[in-house]
């Protein structure tokens, strides 16, 4: 392990900085992606509490296309000398909390669904018992055929 | 509450339900079976989204029918006729498997133990041994016998509970069980819809409920067929140890001093 990082740093390549091309392209990515999610909002496709996030996200793209010193700097923080790669790591943590976090709404509204088609059974039966118990012969209504 | 001297005849009110999911071949006649053995009895058929007859049979054969609308796993169906039995204020339910393997009889003598205050929640076991030699005998039909996967995933289960629960059980998978009211509100409340059977019995023992195994006789199911594949069998093993796992670590819904 320390036999292995002593050899990459007597490597000691010079520091792999975003170029230009990427800078633009980036920044006229987050901007068409926020753009987008208005957009959604508008038509009622995403609903507000949803969008925060995403646009956070386009937000954090687009500043570190303008400011370059803010991603070289994380990537010092972290140990990774190419920007590249502590950018994509980056990415690649947040779309992993996202996947998280969308699975755990998921699974509040799968139990939500399940709460209300017990609901609506117990009601069904509740009055199928009812008018059994009323009228003798049970009216039999069924919605499906 | 019905701890009291023999004899008389306390009044309470008795829910059999029957969580039923494509089942129209067998459905009738378990309920004509819960009828003719258990008359005090009221009856629910849980219908969880099926898709063929079963509504229509069950209606016919006079059972009340809560009809989920799309499936929603044994579960989910078993916790509806909980919530059922404790919104209409039975003292005691008890549910069997509609596809005829679990005989009406059998459950008679699994209420029975919650009748006279012995347990709180009854599971039908198909291995354990009769300690006696009394009843079942007269149940016509063939008896069950188990498949290999089967019987592997039970003796995992088993291990496993055993090791969570410090009790003792053979049939973790029941679907054949009785339950007083303590344990209504508590299955009716918190009832995983994933990992039914497994985790509920985690659960009553963890929350100090005074759970009991009695020995019954199962059939050969008379209708539908067994969702187990191999490859299912081993997800199901395997999805049974994560949920125990973290069963483990739930906090506790009451203080569980007995």
């Amino acid at each position: 392990m320390s036999g292995s990082a002593l050899l990459l740093a007597a490597a000691e390549d010079p520091k792999v900085h975003l170029t230009a091309q990427t800078r633009i392209l980036a920044a006229v990515i987050a901007v068409a992606f926020m753009l987008m999610i208005l957009e959604l909002i508008r038509r009622d496709r995403l609903q507000e509490r949803f969008s925060v996030v995403w646009f956070v996200a386009g937000l954090g793209m687009l500043a570190g296309a303008i400011f370059p010193g803010l991603l070289a700097g994380v990537a010092d923080l972290m140990g990774v000398r190419d920007t590249n790669v502590a950018l994509f790591s980056i990415i690649l943590l947040l779309l992993l909390g996202l996947a998280l976090n969308f699975s755990v709404i998921m699974s509040r509204q799968a139990a939500q669904i399940t709460r209300l088609a017990q609901e609506r059974a117990l009601e069904k039966a509740r009055e199928q018992a009812a008018s059994a118990k009323n009228g003798g012969e049970p009216e039999r209504e069924r919605l499906e055929g | 509450m019905t701890a009291g001297p023999r004899g008389r005849i306390p009044v309470v009110r008795t829910l059999v339900f029957i969580p039923a999911w494509n089942e129209a071949d067998s459905v009738a006649a378990v309920i004509a079976g819960v009828r003719e053995r258990l008359p005090e009895a009221d009856l629910l058929v849980v219908d969880d989204g099926s898709t063929d007859a079963t509504v229509a049979v069950a209606s016919e054969a006079g059972a009340t029918v809560a009809s989920l609308p799309f499936n929603q796993g044994l579960g989910a169906a078993l916790q509806t006729g909980y919530l059922y039995a404790l919104r209409e204020g039975y003292d005691f339910c008890a549910h069997l498997d509609a596809d005829g393997q679990h005989p009406p009889a059998e459950v008679g003598r699994l209420l029975e133990e919650v009748y006279e205050d012995r347990a709180d929640l009854v599971l039908g076991s198909r291995y354990r041994e009769a300690d006696g030699g009394e009843g079942a005998s007269e149940i016509a039909g063939e008896d069950y016998r188990p498949t290999i996967s089967r019987r592997i995933g039970t003796s995992v289960f088993r291990f496993f509970l055993t090791l969570a629960t410090r009790q003792r059980f053979t049939d973790t998978t029941s679907g054949m069980r009785a339950a007083n009211r303590r344990t209504i509100e508590l299955f009716s409340e918190n009832y995983s819809p994933d990992f039914a059977e497994i985790e509920s019995l985690q659960l009553a023992v963890r929350e100090g409920l005074r759970v009991e195994e009695v020995p019954v006789r199962m059939l050969e199911r008379t209708g539908g067929s067994s969702f187990l594949t191999p490859l299912r069998s081993t997800f199901f093993i395997f999805k049974g140890m994560i949920v125990l796992l973290v069963g483990q670590f739930r906090p506790r819904k009451v203080g569980t001093e007995r």
